[in-house]
Parts: C-alpha cells; sequence; structure tokens
C-alpha cells in the first residue's frame, strides 16, 4: 500500500478533453421520425392552410434532428470494431441520414414510414452491438418493478 | 488514446530536451485551456509547433479542432507505463 502510494502519479492528463456523456440510442432518431410521420398525417387531414403551413416547417425541424441524432450515433458510437463486425451499419446509417432529406421535402407519409424502418434496422444494430447495455442508464422504475 | 493510452494508466514521462518526433505521445497544455493537460500523439512538427492527434481519430479531440500546439506547450513525452501491471512497458 506504502509503494502504490509512492507510485501514484502527481499528474493527471486528459486524453479526451471533450467529455461525451456516452450516452446513444436509436430511439432519439426515432421519435423525431415519429413526429414527422404524425405531423405528416395531420397535415394531411387539415384543411387550415395555417396549420398546415407551421406543420411543414415543424416537420422540417424533426426531420433535421432525427438526422443529427443518427450522424451522431455513426460517428460517435459505433467504432471500427462494431463496423468489422456489423459491416451494414455504416450503409444503414448513411441511408438513413439521406432518407432524413426525403423526408424534409416531402408530405409523402411513405417516406416517413420508410424512415421509421431505417432506424429500426440501425436500433437491430446497436442493440446486437450492446448499445442499450454499453449506453444507457437503467430506469429506475422498471428496475424495482 | 486507445488502445496505446487507457483511463487509469499510471506513465512516466520526461522533459523535453530535444523537438518531439512524429509518433510520439506527448504531454502537452491545452491550447484552449491551458490548465488542462492532455496526452496525444505528434503526427507532424513544422514552424515551432506540432499538430496532434488522438489513436482514436473518430473520437478524438485534437489538433483537427484546436489546431497546431505550438512547441513551447510541449511539456514532455511518455516514455514508460508503470501500471497497471499487466500492460507495463516501453512507448516505443
Amino acid at each position: 500500500m506504502f509503494l502504490t502510494r509512492l507510485l501514484k502519479p502527481t499528474i493527471t492528463a486528459s486524453a479526451h478533453c471533450d467529455l461525451p456523456c456516452g450516452v446513444y440510442d436509436p430511439e432519439q432518431a426515432r421519435i423525431e421520425a415519429e413526429s414527422c410521420y404524425k405531423i405528416i398525417e395531420k397535415y394531411n387531414a387539415s384543411s387550415d392552410e395555417q396549420f398546415k403551413t407551421r406543420a411543414i416547417v415543424i416537420k422540417e425541424e424533426r426531420a433535421e434532428l432525427a438526422k443529427h441524432h443518427i450522424d451522431v450515433l455513426w460517428s460517435d458510437y459505433f467504432k471500427p470494431e462494431h463496423v468489422q463486425k456489423y459491416p451494414e451499419i455504416t450503409e444503414l446509417c448513411w441511408k438513413a441520414a439521406k432518407q432524413c432529406s426525403k423526408v424534409k421535402g416531402s408530405l409523402d407519409l411513405g417516406e416517413a414510414r420508410t424512415l421509421l424502418e431505417m432506424i429500426d434496422k440501425i436500433a437491430d444494430v446497436w442493440t446486437k452491438a450492446g448499445g442499450p447495455k454499453a449506453t444507457r442508464v437503467q430506469n429506475g422504475v422498471a428496475a424495482r418493478a | 488514446m486507445e488502445p496505446a493510452l487507457w483511463a487509469g494508466d499510471w506513465i512516466v514521462v520526461s522533459g523535453m530536451s530535444r523537438p518531439p518526433r512524429v509518433g510520439e505521445i506527448v504531454l502537452v497544455r491545452d491550447p484552449r485551456k491551458p490548465e488542462n493537460l492532455m496526452v496525444k500523439r505528434v503526427s507532424a512538427v513544422a514552424d515551432g509547433a506540432c499538430t496532434l492527434l488522438g489513436d482514436r481519430l473518430e473520437e478524438s479531440t485534437d489538433s483537427r479542432t484546436f489546431g497546431p500546439v505550438p512547441l513551447a506547450n510541449v511539456l514532455g513525452r511518455a516514455l514508460f507505463r508503470y501500471a497497471p501491471i499487466g500492460r507495463i512497458g516501453w512507448f516505443w
């Protein structure tokens, strides 16, 4: 113990100067994509021009957020070893990000549905790559139940 | 800086008697916040400054973000890891 104390370094240096929180979940992207889906539904059901204009603005914002969350997963969460094991992830993220742009510019419910399916495929890889355990904080309510 | 350096590694750093060389791991003052000390790998040295990159490019914040670091900020270079025991060894 004395030796450990003696040898303990006196200066601490960091290799990460920005602290990543380490929490990643495709659900973030999915919720934004679900917003797009529902907004398109509401847009189609409405005849209120002002409402429809607002719906478009909000849908575009949400599509952009979905794209951001997919980008973060791709560039920050998925590591070279994940890509090696699940090589499809690169294309999945790339295509999903592009699909976000499509949803942004479209009022076609089918495009929003396609985006949801793509995010679900990313979520599948995230789950297989150990994402839920590696990145999320356990839900206290569920843990007690 | 994984796999070269892991969080919690205990290392010996020597002072700089010469400019750092490409490939060496150096202890530097963060140019954005001098009280922060960082360890990064030297990828280029030119005009009194060195370009530093982390080994995990996709995660690292390094000269791609904060630019080349003046050699005056380089405090030393990593020589030897003495703990944990299983990973004791020199850095070259």
